[in-house]
């Protein structure tokens, strides 16, 4: 599955744009706790969390993660959209919760 | 290679702008070729400390050096300092602020995420500050083959 399918996810909403549609995904992680993020994360995952706020990206850029999923229809702030786009991280919404999203991935083959 | 060296400046409860050394550094250890794996667990350790100057002081700084076989970082801030050492070696033990874990921190994680992923770790604390040295060897298959 590459980053460019996540667009086809019915469920899914793009908030940004895409700079880098080939690229394969490999993993998912979710988690809540940016610490363990940081020290179990692999790059490429595919990061899935309810927490919007500007340090998840600081974290996706840091571990080259491949996109974000915000779930349960988390409100994304308008400096953390501006924020996602210059460092190029693909961001998603859904109203799914965490555990769903990760099931519905985990079966498309992530 | 002459010793690559830089200072920062790391302000109480700036969130917005916490990683930036990681970020930083992260970059400069790009430009040297070393290995994705090795980058990774300087990140880490970088990431972390910098999260608790931001989010656990009152303030302070990170020096960063990067020299042919090591790299090493060094976190000063001023106080409030750690009540006890051991406990906040803990996995999970935390005394976060309600805003830092708003802000997704406050894990208890910081300082074990730190010591698993460093070579040397001294941490000395009182109430005027803390004071953290975390390094990092670079061997020689830590450099990605050309």
């Amino acid at each position: 599955m590459h980053l460019r399918n996540l667009t086809e996810i019915p469920e899914f909403t793009l908030l940004t744009s895409i700079t880098n549609p080939d690229q394969e995904l490999h993993g998912l992680f979710a988690s809540d706790l940016l610490s363990h993020v940081m020290g179990n994360a692999h790059e490429g995952d595919i990061l899935i969390t309810v927490l919007s706020n500007i340090n998840v990206l600081g974290v996706a850029s840091l571990l080259d993660l491949s996109a974000v999923v915000f779930t349960h229809n988390a409100d994304v702030p308008e400096a953390v959209l501006r924020k996602a786009t210059e460092l190029g991280i693909a961001l998603f919404r859904t109203k799914l919760p965490t555990a769903e999203t990760v099931i519905l991935l985990h079966n498309k083959g992530v | 290679m002459a010793p690559y060296s830089r200072e920062y400046d790391i302000k109480r409860n700036d969130i917005a702008n916490a990683g930036t050394v990681a970020s930083l550094t992260k970059r400069a250890l790009k430009n040297l070729g070393l290995t994705g794996e090795f980058i990774k667990q300087v990140t880490i350790g970088v990431y972390e400390a910098e999260i608790n100057v931001v989010i656990h002081s009152y303030g302070g700084q990170a020096h960063v050096t990067i020299d042919n076989d090591f790299v090493e970082i060094i976190f000063e801030d001023k106080g409030p300092g750690i009540a006890n050492i051991e406990q906040a070696l803990t996995a999970g033990f935390s005394t976060a602020s309600s805003y830092a874990i708003e802000n997704g921190f406050g894990a208890g994680m910081g300082l074990p995420n730190i010591q698993a992923v460093s070579d040397e770790m001294d941490l000395q604390s009182s109430e005027d500050g803390t004071y953290l040295r975390i390094k990092f060897y670079i061997e020689e298959d830590d450099y990605a083959s050309a």
